[in-house]
Order: structure tokens, then sequence, then C-alpha cells
């Protein structure tokens, strides 16, 4: 009976061990990831509204070659912006409707950060009732 | 047999144990997985510096080059390259400097020199751990085969090498011609010397089995008390002028025996790393001491003896020397005498044999040799 009991204990904590933990590593990864590009989007999104404010048609800027060596570049016309709306495809957009898609795509970041965080929860709590349980056998085996 | 010896004999699985061995062996093979990242790694900068490299040279050709300007991470803009040939790079600790093209370039070179180095340090550094794992590993399959170590005390290889050289300076007839002689073949190749040693082997052990045939001619002389007068003489030579000595020498040359003895048991045993190995011409003949092949100074002297039939008799005096005093000797002794008379047979009492060594000893010597 002990056996069987010890065996048991042994698989609960290999399923903690081999299923939970690596799954709430790779979780906490990818919110990590949705949290980057969320900060990417706000940076435009501040950038596009700076320009406005400043109408500026024309920018000259820095240009990063690799290896941290830099060049000039001009942009003659800064009115119409081309933004990575995901997969590899970039869209022509004017300011407004640059603006527009950054709020669409900003409300569907947080609402994907709100479901990784969700998940993330449920891992944790699916550890805690493991481990509890592993405790209630150990408990049970001692008593 | 290894009781004979002052050796000791250890089993390698004794001191390393086959797992152990292994498990080390897997340890090494791991750091060696993570230098390969490291050097993967290293190689890719070194790539991409080159292709930067290449890049920046071939800016300036144009005045500007229309590209898409980042714009944040996720934005570009329609624009182009200007000033193509002013260029601002990072030197470290936020500080930047424009440079042109070339100066762009003498800047990322030298960059690619420093990795280079590394390249170069992590290589040694993976063949040293290569080495150390097929150590390892090499280790790990010898214990597991049960392989034995096998180690024993330095002993003075030739000892009657010593002796024979002091008693050729001493000889004041002979000391002029050998002493070149033994510079000269002090610095013969060793290959030669251990190909002369195993001929003179040969020749002694044909001498010996024509002793036999011979010994009628020889009778007066080949006694044990010529030897013994031999022995004296050498002693004499050796600064030893007192007939005490004699039992001190006689002593000294079977201890000699003994100790080539123990050296010839350990090349049967083969050890790789040990040198005698490669001495060792006849391995079954390891425990008799008259078979033993000679030790290299007697093959240095067998080529003297090219240039003097005193040199000669030298060299059979070294070979005897080694032997048991109850074997019986040859027209070899009586050459010996030869060279040794100029100054010793006033001091040894003369016997017959001594005269009759005296008369002819060359000829003698020629005799023997024709008899071949």
């Amino acid at each position: 009976m002990d056996s069987v009991r010890q065996l048991k204990v042994q698989r609960y904590e290999d399923f903690v061990d081999r299923r939970l933990k690596p799954d709430l590593v790779r979780a906490i990864a990818e919110r990590d990831k949705v949290f980057e590009s969320q900060k990417i989007f706000s940076d435009l999104r501040k950038s596009i509204e700076t320009l406005e404010k400043n109408a500026a048609t024309s920018l000259r800027t820095m240009v990063n070659l690799g290896s941290e060596v830099y060049m000039q570049a001009d942009v003659p016309d800064t009115r119409h912006i081309f933004v990575d709306v995901g997969l590899g495809f970039h869209v022509e957009f004017t300011w407004p409707e640059a603006l527009e898609f950054i709020s669409v795509k900003e409300a569907r970041l947080a609402k994907q950060i709100d479901e990784y965080t969700l998940l993330i929860a449920s891992i944790k709590v699916q550890i805690k009732m493991v481990c509890e349980g592993i405790q209630e056998l150990l408990q049970l085996s001692s008593a | 047999m290894a009781q004979r010896e002052k050796g000791t004999v250890t089993s390698l699985a004794s001191l390393v144990s086959a797992e152990e061995a292994q498990k080390a062996a897997k340890r090494v093979e791991g750091s060696i997985a993570e230098h390969q990242k490291e050097l993967d790694r290293i190689r890719h900068f070194i790539s991409d510096n080159n292709n930067l490299i290449n890049h920046i040279q071939k800016l300036p050709d144009e005045l500007h080059h229309d590209i898409m300007v980042p714009f944040g991470k996720a934005a570009f803009f329609p624009g182009r390259l200007i000033h193509t040939n002013e260029f601002t790079v990072l030197l470290g600790e936020g500080y930047y400097v424009q440079r042109t093209s070339k100066q762009t370039v003498g800047i990322l070179q030298r960059r690619g020199e420093v990795l280079d180095s590394q390249v170069e340090s992590l290589k040694a550094m993976m063949l040293d751990l290569k080495a150390e794992a097929s150590f390892f590993g090499s280790t790990a399959a010898e214990a597991a085969e049960g392989l034995v170590e096998i180690r024993e005390e330095y002993v003075e290889e030739h000892p009657t090498e010593r002796m024979s050289n002091e008693a050729d300076s001493e000889k004041p007839d002979t000391s002029s011609s050998s002493k070149v002689h033994n510079v000269e073949v002090a610095s013969e190749d060793e290959e030669y010397a251990r190909i002369m040693s195993r001929f003179n082997e040969l020749e002694k052990e044909e001498l010996e089995t024509e002793h036999v045939d011979e010994d009628t001619d020889f009778g007066c002389s080949i006694n044990k008390h010529s030897f013994e007068q031999l022995k004296i003489s050498e002693g004499h030579l050796l600064g030893n002028s007192s007939l005490k000595q004699n039992s001190e020498s006689l002593g000294q040359s079977q201890q000699n025996s003994a100790e080539r003895s123990t050296v010839e048991i350990l090349n049967v045993q083969q050890v790789p790393e040990d040198n005698y190995l490669r001495r060792e011409s006849s391995p079954q003949k390891g425990t008799s001491n008259s078979t033993k092949p000679l030790p290299q100074p007697v093959k240095e002297k067998a080529q003297a003896a090219n240039a003097s039939k005193s040199e000669i008799s030298d060299v059979k005096a070294t070979i005897e020397t080694g032997f048991d005093s109850t074997k019986a000797f040859t027209g070899s002794i009586v050459e010996h005498a030869h060279g040794l008379l100029a100054n010793a047979a006033s001091e040894t009492t003369s016997s017959q044999s001594t005269g009759l060594r005296t008369s002819k000893p060359v000829s003698r010597f020629k005799m023997q040799r024709g008899s071949r």
C-alpha cells in the first residue's frame, strides 16, 4: 500500500516538474514578448503624435548599419508611413490611419496579455493543487 | 616476476574505476560542446563583421542610396541614405566618433582581429579538452581491460661503460686514440649504436660457440684463473691497485648483471612508455644473464674497435665483465690482456697465459676472426 502511495507521489511530482513548470515558463516568455510589442507600438504612437504636433514633413535621422555604425538618412516625405501589421506585412498609412491602427493593435495586445496572465495564473493554481495533493498523500501515509 | 624487482605492479582498475573515467570523459565532452557553441557565436560575429566591412566599402560609391528608413521597430519611411562617406561609429562607453568609410573599415578590421584571436584561443582550448576527453576515454577502456601499471626506480643503465671509459683514459698506450674515438662515438647516432650492439652481441655468441672448438688451442689461457687476473688488472686500472679490490670488482660485475636482468624483466612486461623496450632485442632471453643484450656503451666501443686493436680488446673486456665468472672465456680475453699489458702486466702476477698473450696477441685475434 505504501509503495502504491509512494508511486503516486512520484508521478505527481513528475507531472509538476516536467509538465506544469515548463508550461509556466513558456507562458511567461510569451507574455513578455507581447509586452515588448505593446511597448513598440506605444512608442510608435508617441513618435507619430510628436510628428503631428511639429507638422514635420521631412526628417533626417541616423540609421544603424550594424555593429553600432550609423549613417545619416534623409526622409523627404513623412506623411506616409509603413507600419508592420504582422506576419511580415507592412501597410502604407497616413498619420491618422496609423494612429487608428495602433490603437486597435494595442487593444488586441492588451487582450492577449490578459489571456496570458490568466493562463499563467491557472498553471500556478494547478501546480499548487498538485502540491497540496502530494502533501495530503504524505500526511495519510504518515498517519 | 614482480617480487624479484624493486618496482611495484598496480592494477589500473584499482586506481581509476572505469565508470568514473567515463563520467569524467562525459563531463569534458559537455564542456567541449559549450565551447563549440561559443565558437559558433563568435564565428557568427565574424561573418557579420565581414559583411558589414564589405557593405561599408561599397556605400561611398554612390551619392545616396534609396532605403526604407526604420522608424521605431515596427514602422518605416521611404527615404535615402545621404552623406555616404560619413559614418558615426560607437567606440564604447557611449562615445561616438565620425569616420570616413576607410577609417571605419580599419576600426572594423581591428575588431575582427580581436574576434579571430578569440577564435584561436577557443580552438586551442577545445584541442586541449579533446585530448583530455580521449585520455579519459582510453583510461576507462584500459581500466576495463585490466591493464596494470608497473613502476620501478631508475637503475643506472651502463655501469660497465664508465668503468671501461676510465680504463681507456688511464691506459697510456691507447689513450690518445681511444679518447678521440670516445668523443666521436658519443656523438654517433643512437640508432646506429643500437644496431652495432646487436652485431656485437651476435659476434659474442658466435665466439662462445666457437670457443668450444678452439678450446684446445687456447687451453692455457682459458681458465678461471686468467679471468680472475683480468679482474685484478681492471681493478688496478680503476685506481684500485691492491688485490683486495679483486673480490670487490667481481662483486660489482655480478651486481651489474643482476641489475640488467631486472631491466630485462621490465622489458618483458611491455610497459609502453618504457625506453628499454626499444632497446630490447629478444625478450625470451630475459632471464639469462649470459645472453643479455648489451647496453649501448658496448656498441659505441664496437665502432671504435675498427680503429685500433686495443680498443677491440677493451670492448671484449666490457662485455665479459658483465658475465658470470663461471663462464669460460675465449681469445677475446687474451686480446684484452694485450691491451692491458703495457701498464698492468708488471703488477699482476705473471702466469703462463700472460706470457703467451704478450707474444702474439694481435695475430691471435686475427686468427679468431678469420676462423669465423
